[in-house]
């Protein structure tokens, strides 16, 4: 991959060259581009989705307010 | 441009038609508002029409104080005091707003269930994960059943919340451990969504509870029963049949009517019909039929809350919110105005009737003399659709040619849903709040606010709202919005991450640079405050800023609040913990007990309560002092310097 550079001012070194943006140009058209749940196929890929990401409500494997590592 | 326009709308397209409504005599709700003045009586809530005997109008005494004696005789013919008028219309405001997002739930939760059964052609279960999600949220068996299977359980389960008569709602649930506790120790827990409401009715009628404090701990009953009730069951369940909000790239403002297609607005608040209208109009044989009749394809737009939600799912641009509706008529260039329910002018009628325009309205349970009604079927919703569409296709041809459609429209990202937050935060593998609450507590992001609501005639369209949200962001304040603020927000340009850079506050730019977000996250329409509910939720319990809604470092706002929806919105905020602050008028300045007890002591039985400021610096500030206070309650209100340990002083610790 070729990477974009820009000229910037240094310090003391005067302008030199650091790597620019590395994200692709352009607006996110569509209405598919922002979708992320369809990287979940099967049932049980979801529920495993659930049981990490939502744990709050959905696991007992996770520590927070309502569940302390160690207990106020 | 002259200033008399300026003065009615900081939005210049907005501006541009009200020139054009005067040029052509058409009369909006800018010119209403400036012949009808409010009943100043009325508006402070001193006013009682619940019998024949009245209406009581029982106002504050003007330039004194009142005394013991005075305020003695300040009641109704029945003897009802000022504190009891203004907690009765208070709580019937309530009322009305949960039963308006209430019942938009029950029709989802009906559409969901015939499309369970296989009864609605047209209609599938998209987002499988969040019926999952709800299955497990409601105890419904999963196992190897199908989606529809699971989906009937769901269903009818929904439906019964609505009648349910004892016992508290499922989705109570998902609030904080404590908050729930809280509100069954207070007596709040909701029993079923219509039971609270009926009872407010009952109450309020004459002769019956006659404690203001009484009166209002009911308010505070049904507001929970509809965000954490009637507008969360329509939320979720919207999500599971059309897909759970996703980041997405739509536009906003008046501009993005088109003079050479058929303009289409979907306006109101329901996604039922709005979803099959969007399938509709892409169809080869609509388009078609566009082109026979000189247009160059279809155009589809949305206004007020129908707006987002299908910006939220399909990037369908906005062209508006509430106070632009008769102004996207007076463009010439709308074809047909579809509507359903909720915060349409019946003046869009008349003012149609000025041009070519086609107002149709689908919903039995709101038409308008004058209008073409074209019933939505939920049974063949397609069909439906495509006759709605027909008929702005073959509306083109009788446009007038007075057409101005201002340039301005503003890119926008939508799709901020709680999953989607969550999603975003962590990414597949651990999807998380722990980097937003992180950054809340070093301080980059110094809290959260949620500023939603309506416009209102009042005051000058969009200007509180976005004098406020720029008040906020510029001071490291994380904003959500939903609904017509969202739409301002849109307009301004503040719902694009490179906002961030322009209005944001250092730390909060650098965390919406970091991430790739806007500095204000869309989170959907009315109905979806229910997903700030859950965001705030997810804070608690991801840990570190207390352990209830109330200890988190936030504030909610409606600062151009207009409808009765906006009142149970604000009232479930504060049943929920949060300082709320409301601009324009506030309904209850009648009676200083009342006011007080919304103001102060309903802060000591829920960590919320309620504001009123008219200036949007000021309510800005308020809350930004409201959230600094949370934050010293937390013990972060002091950056501290951060040390990294190393094995000796690991021993020492423990040691």
């Amino acid at each position: 991959m070729a990477y974009k550079t820009v000229k910037k001012e240094a310090p003391g070194r005067g302008e030199v060259d650091i790597l620019a943006e590395t994200y692709e140009a352009g607006e996110p058209i569509g209405e598919e581009v922002g979708r992320w749940r369809h990287k979940l196929q099967s049932r049980d890929d979801k529920l495993k989705y659930l049981m990490s990401g939502e744990r709050y409500w959905y696991s007992d494997d996770w520590f927070g307010s309502e569940k302390r590592k160690n207990p106020a | 441009m002259p200033e008399e326009k300026q003065d009615k709308s900081i939005d210049q397209a907005t501006q541009e038609l009200i020139e054009k409504a005067e040029k052509e005599g058409i009369n909006t709700a800018f010119d209403r508002a400036d012949s009808l003045k409010p009943c100043p009586i009325g508006a402070a809530g001193s006013c009682c029409k619940h019998c024949g005997m009245g209406p009581c109008r029982v106002p504050l005494p003007k330039g004194k104080e009142e005394t013991p004696e005075e305020k003695q005789k300040r009641r109704g013919v029945c003897g009802a005091t000022a504190e009891t008028i203004a907690a009765r219309n208070f709580i019937r405001m309530v009322a009305g707003g949960a039963s308006a997002h209430s019942d938009h739930g029950r029709g989802v939760a009906e559409l969901f269930l015939a499309v369970a059964r296989g009864k609605a052609p047209g209609y599938e279960i998209k987002d499988e994960q969040k019926l999952l999600q709800v299955a497990l949220d409601w105890g419904i068996e999963i196992g190897d059943r199908s989606n529809n299977e699971i989906a009937v359980d769901i269903g009818e389960k929904a439906l019964a919340e609505f009648g349910k008569q004892e016992g508290e709602l499922i989705t109570l649930r998902k609030a904080p451990l404590k908050r729930q506790e809280l509100w069954k120790q207070q007596g709040v827990a909701p029993r079923g969504i219509d039971r609270e409401i009926v009872e407010i009715m009952h109450r309020t009628h004459i002769g019956v509870d006659q404690d203001y404090v009484n009166l209002l701990k009911q308010g505070v009953r049904a507001s929970i029963a509809d965000g954490w009730g009637g507008s969360m069951i329509a939320t979720e369940l919207q999500d599971i049949l059309f897909g759970t909000p996703a980041p997405i790239l739509g536009k906003a403002n008046l501009g993005v009517l088109k003079e050479k297609e058929v303009n289409i607005i979907i306006h109101g608040h329901e996604p039922l019909l709005s979803e099959m209208i969007v399938a509709a109009a892409s169809e080869p044989e609509m388009l078609e039929l566009a082109k026979s009749k000189g247009a160059e394809g279809i155009n589809l737009s949305g206004m007020c809350c129908t707006a987002n939600e299908i910006l939220m799912r399909h990037g369908v641009p906005i062209a508006g919110n509430f106070l632009q509706q008769e102004l996207a008529i007076v463009t010439g260039a709308v074809d047909a105005m579809v509507v359903d329910v909720q915060c349409i002018m019946q003046s869009i009628q008349t003012v149609a009737e000025c041009y070519h325009t086609k107002i149709i309205t689908t919903a039995a349970k709101a038409k308008i003399p004058g209008a073409t009604h074209i019933e939505f079927d939920e049974h063949d919703a397609i069909k439906s659709a495509r006759e709605i569409v027909k008929t702005a296709i073959e509306n083109f041809p009788n446009r007038k040619g007075n057409i101005l459609i201002p340039s301005q429209q503003c890119d926008q990202i939508a799709g901020f849903s709680h999953e989607t937050i969550n999603y975003l935060l962590g990414g597949m593998f651990r999807a998380s709040y722990r980097p937003l609450n992180d950054n809340i507590i070093n301080g980059r992001i110094r809290g959260v606010a949620g500023v939603v609501g309506c416009n209102n005639a009042r005051v000058k369209h969009n200007e509180a709202h976005i004098t406020m949200v720029k008040e906020l962001i510029k001071n490291d304040v994380l904003v959500i919005t939903t609904g017509c603020n969202a739409i301002a927000c849109a307009e301004a340009g503040l719902l694009v991450p490179e906002a961030a850079a322009k209005y944001a506050g250092a730390g909060l730019a650098e965390v919406c640079e970091t991430v790739g977000i806007p500095p204000v996250l869309h989170m959907g329409s009315c109905v979806d405050n229910s997903r700030i509910l859950i965001a705030a939720t997810a804070m608690v319990k991801d840990g570190g800023l207390g352990d209830d809604i109330s200890d988190l470092p936030v504030a909610g706002a409606a600062p151009e609040w207009m409808s009765e929806k906006a009142i149970s919105i604000g009232q479930y905020f504060v049943a929920s913990g949060v300082y709320t602050v409301f601009g324009v008028t506030w309904p209850t300045e009648g009676s200083k007990e009342v006011t007080e007890f919304l103001f102060k002591d309903m802060e000591k039985l829920y960590g919320g309560k309620w504001d009123f400021q008219p200036d949007p610096v000021r309510a800005a500030q308020l809350m930004i002092a409201h959230i600094d206070s949370k934050r010293k309650a937390l013990g972060i209100d002091q950056a501290r310097e951060r040390v990294l340990y190393d094995m000796e002083m690991r021993r020492e610790l423990e040691g």
